[in-house]
């Protein structure tokens, strides 16, 4: 028993390193965010009041009854009309209410259109970006600006962005913590995401999804700037000397471990290259993954170069 | 027929080449050194001692349900090892491989593990945990007590009892033999679509991991119809339907989900390999395939896997609690309708492990409340089981530490369960290690229960006590270790870590990753106390009664300890649900028959086992496209049920007299004993 006591400090200096971390998910910084985050407590909170309790129940009956303390024996205590329909009755009730809270908070942040956006929607008009993902890269494209970039999606603040989202060969899933649910992204077919963009600042977006030996390195940045900045960075990207047309899309979908996530620019992307992905999924194409390619993720100096000239930031 | 595949193909070795021989990796290389040296550490005492033909006559061959069941529990403590290890490994590497300026060494360039082989690890994790260390030690378990516990003389199939624990083995074989023959499957324990594929996926890894399972799930099947079989036809007389023991209806109700869930996972399974074996497109991206198909036909088989295993777990808590609480359990006719419940939601859920598939509110919404609703019959368990407590008179032997962890497990793994079914808060968590560490509180606590059993059921089936002094020490040392890996974990999830990374690209999450690795070495310690506690219990061999815990109150405690390889010298009449706390009562327990019977018994036979090595064989050459191998072991396995459907295997007779002088002197009967050769009946003796 003494190497157990020992090791119970442990456990201790385990919680108290809690305080230590970054806890995004209990900081949303807008509208979506804030509903699931909300959803969170409040399931906590209805939970608690049948586990806590419950819980004390068990610790309570374990010191009172354990053998020699002397507590009342009675092993005919084994039904008890009112109790078996409080034990019944009781999860009923959390769950019912557990139950119309998630029904109506399906709709408030359904990726295809949050309830809670309508007010913001009917404000502005929603921006537009589709998204790709690739064997291991992140495209974003902006069909109203006519500029596309890679692992780097930046939204002018105060606007409400709409997602369309595919990828070129397995799936993936979307997520931008504090900001974005997560959604699957699917070869051949098309979801849809949508957030607001509440509050200046850089945020992470991965991939959730394994998706391959280059699944760990695959993030972007999501930059929710000023309105002036959103414009002075589209002018930028659409200066970008390299055209995305759907033959440079392709050399660009080979796989690629893109570390460190460095950002590319495109100008003049293609119009119907997001409906091109997804039907050239449908209709077979394939971008392979060799075993030989696979190995080789070791030590990232894989894939082909990136599309010649492509303009690096 | 056969799709272009990558590299060299020859008739005779098929894709087998010797590069698939990892010898320049020092991990394999020591796993293999350490797996050489535990084959050695049993294999030279077997021939130094000669038991070579008591092992093949007693063991191999045996269609003894209670020595089936310690097998499929040696063969899951195996392979619970290997999944601790791999999972080791991955605690290890996200430990070291944390921000770019991380050292890397072995061919990766963070950590030790490159992704191609970290990747293999964490599917392996999985693969294993699940379907063949919980699987078989569950089946191993039910194989043991649930004959016992109805008072049966073996289960309804023998033979086949036999086969499932050969074909569940040769699948363990094939995924043990990945390590060194090959790669192991880099798409997930759930085989991620279309990452499966050949595009994606184009060695051998993931049609080890699809013919592991296929081969295994038979067995589980086959197992299912037999214990569905068994409970319902083999009762001793008197045992009415609200006279069966808890443990046994979760098994009921567990069997009746493997029986419909295992098919749909072969099926998949099976559609797959169309698609990888003959160019179909089930579920490619392309040309007409459905990849969500997939998904859906896993998980209406992996969801109902869930409660395939903890439905069983809750019947050792059932069984257990009772006993230690010296009362019978309160709302036993609640408890079996909580069972069924479970056990018929599980078939409902199933879309909660994919709600980000965007489905559209409505299907999110059915499945959500289907979800939540499993809840309430759990609930109404919970409580049950804390009013067993209520005036009841506690003792806190091992086996109720566990049940008790086991309890608060499932209060922490229920409060999770509830977040992750409400979509809102799914899409932040889902796919993130919050999932992770949700499910281990679950699988924890089918853990614990594997555990409790263990140390419950141990000194009824051997006939001598497992060590409490370090049985203690494993329970603390375990419990605390999950307390630290799987709370930090919890931690992660909402810091934003996802599934599955090799490489963590934010250095934010080390001090909950170092965390974690600390309760890693906690675990380490806690399997050195479990070895510890076998070890003297061995060698101690302190023999106990037929009632080790002298509170207990179902049939199997009526037999002698060590249980005899007949089960029960008469077969008993039951007068009251809980039989031998009936009989305690009126002072009948020590009771013994005035005369024994002739007691018929089946005879051993080698064909399962040769049936297993054949899947094996068949598995093997299939995956490798080995055709002719897979071709001949095929047409052995064939060959050796037609054998088997001429063998009239009437079994054999004891005598009255023989069987006197085995409850006399029970070691001759007991587990370990070697029997005498006996004579077959002729057909004209049987009739």
């Amino acid at each position: 028993m003494k190497i157990i006591s020992a090791l119970t400090w442990l456990l201790v200096l385990g919680l108290a390193s809690c305080a230590s971390g970054d806890y995004r998910l209990f900081h949303p910084v807008n509208l979506v965010a804030g509903v699931e985050w909300w959803s969170t407590l409040f399931e906590v909170g209805i939970m608690s009041l049948i586990i806590v309790p419950v819980a004390l129940l068990i610790v309570w009956c374990l010191w009172r009854y354990r053998k020699g303390a002397g507590a009342a024996y009675d092993p005919e205590f084994t039904h008890s009309l009112v109790l078996e329909i409080l034990v019944w009755g009781v999860p009923l009730i959390i769950v019912a209410i557990c139950g119309f809270v998630s029904i109506r908070t399906i709709h408030a942040v359904d990726p295809y259109s949050p309830g809670v956006l309508a007010k913001a929607e009917a404000a502005a008009a929603p921006i537009d970006i589709d998204v790709v993902t690739t064997d291991w890269q992140w495209l974003f494209i902006y069909p109203a600006q006519h500029v596309a970039s890679i692992d780097e999606m930046v939204v002018p603040q105060g606007r409400v962005v709409h997602l369309r989202l595919t990828s070129t060969s397995v799936t993936n899933d979307f997520y931008i913590p504090q900001i974005a649910p997560m959604i699957d992204i699917m070869p051949g077919m098309r979801t849809e995401d949508a957030f607001d963009a509440a509050k200046l600042g850089v945020f992470t977006g991965f991939s959730a999804d394994f998706s391959g030996a280059g699944f760990s390195w695959m993030q972007f940045a999501t930059r929710i700037v000023p309105p002036a900045d959103f414009s002075s960075w589209v002018a930028r990207a659409a200066a970008s000397p390299n055209a995305l047309s759907y033959g440079a899309f392709t050399k660009l979908a080979q796989p690629t471990v893109n570390e460190g996530a460095k950002i590319s620019y495109f100008s003049a992307p293609d119009p119907q290259l997001f409906d091109k992905v997804v039907m050239a999924a449908d209709s077979g194409v394939v971008y392979p993954v060799s075993n030989e390619l696979t190995r080789s993720v070791a030590n990232l100096e894989i894939g082909p170069a990136k599309p010649t000239g492509a303009a690096t930031k | 027929m056969q799709v272009a595949i990558e590299g060299p193909w020859s008739p005779l070795f098929g894709r087998l080449t010797l590069d698939a021989i990892p010898y320049d990796n020092p991990i394999i290389i020591g796993t293999f050194a350490f797996a050489a040296l535990a084959g050695l550490a049993v294999a030279v005492p077997v021939l130094y001692y000669n038991k070579l033909g008591y092992l093949w006559r007693e063991w191999l061959t045996s269609v003894d349900h209670k020595k089936i069941g310690v097998m499929y529990i040696i063969l899951g403590l195996v392979m619970l090892f290997r999944g601790f290890a791999d999972g080791m490994l991955i605690r290890t590497q996200q430990a070291i491989a944390v921000g770019p300026t991380s050292p890397g060494v072995l061919g990766a360039q963070h950590g030790f593990l490159p992704p191609f082989h970290y990747d293999q690890v964490y599917s392996a994790h999985g693969t294993i945990m699940i379907l063949f260390a919980a699987t078989p030690i569950l089946t191993g378990l039910t194989n043991v007590v649930v004959p016992l516990q109805i008072g049966a003389r073996d289960m309804a199939f023998p033979y086949m009892n036999a086969l499932s624990l050969w074909l569940t083995t040769a699948g363990a074989i094939l995924v043990m033999l990945s390590l060194f023959i090959g790669d192991f499957s880099a798409a997930g324990w759930v085989g991620l679509i279309p990452l499966t594929e050949l595009p994606y996926s184009p060695g051998v890894g993931v049609d080890y991991w699809m013919w592991a399972i296929q081969i295994s799930s038979i067995g589980t099947t086959l197992n299912a119809i037999n214990m569905i079989v068994t409970i319902i036809s083999m009762r001793a007389p008197g045992m009415g339907w609200f006279r069966l023991p808890v443990f046994t209806w979760t098994t009921l109700s567990t069997n009746i989900i493997g029986l419909t869930a295992f098919p749909v996972l072969g099926a998949a399974l099976a559609l797959l390999g169309a698609d990888r074996y003959f160019g179909a497109h089930f579920f490619t991206a392309g040309n007409g395939g459905n990849l969500m198909l997939y998904t859906n036909l896993f998980w209406i088989w992996g969801h109902p896997e869930v409660y395939f295993l903890v439905l069983p777990a809750f019947g050792i808590f059932s069984e257990i609690i009772p006993t230690f609480s010296e009362k019978p359990l309160f709302g036993y006719t609640t408890m079996v309708a909580a069972t069924f419940a479970i056990a018929g939601i599980s078939w409902t859920v199933w879309l909660h492990h994919f709600f980000t598939m965007a489905a559209g509110p409505d299907i999110n919404g059915f499945f959500s409340l289907a979800t939540m609703l499993v809840g309430i019959p759990t609930g109404v368990k919970v409580f049950n089981w804390a009013f067993t407590l209520y005036r009841g008179r506690l003792t806190f032997s091992v086996p109720m530490l566990w049940s008790l962890a086991g309890l608060f497990l499932l209060l922490l793994g229920g409060i999770t369960g509830m977040m992750l079914a409400i979509p809102s808060v799914n899409y932040t968590v889902h796919d993130s290690v919050f999932v992770i560490a949700h499910f281990h509180c679950m699988v924890l606590l089918i853990g614990a229960a594997i555990f409790a059993a263990v140390a419950y059921w141990w000194p009824k089936v051997f006939g001598f006590v497992l060590d409490e002094r370090n049985g203690l020490r494993f329970f603390w040392s375990f419990i605390l270790a999950t307390a630290v890996v799987f709370l930090a974990m919890f931690a992660l999830g909402f810091e934003g870590e996802t599934r599955r990374l090799d490489y963590i690209y934010d250095p934010a999450w080390r001090p909950m990753l170092l965390t974690e690795e600390t309760g890693m070495g906690i675990y380490c310690l806690s399997i050195f106390f479990f070895v510890r506690m076998i070890y003297v219990s061995l060698r101690d061999r302190i023999p106990v009664p037929a009632d080790p815990w002298a509170t207990s109150r179902t049939l199997e405690f009526l037999t002698a300890s060590p249980v005899p390889f007949y089960n029960f010298a008469v077969t008993p009449q039951v007068n009251a649900r809980d039989e031998l706390a009936w009989r305690r009562a009126h002072g009948l327990e020590r009771a013994q028959p005035q005369a024994f019977e002739v007691i018929h018994m089946p005879s051993n036979t080698g064909i399962p086992f040769i049936i297993g090595m054949l899947s094996l064989g068949f598995g093997f050459g299939m995956i490798w496209r080995i055709w002719w191998l897979a071709g001949f072991s095929l047409l052995g396995i064939i060959l050796a049920v037609i054998i088997r459907s001429f063998d009239k295997n009437l079994g054999y007779e004891l005598q009255p007299e023989e069987v006197a002088a085995m409850e006399h002197n029970l070691a001759t009967a007991g587990m370990f004993a070697e029997q005498p050769a006996r004579i077959q009946l002729t057909e004209a003796e049987a009739h």
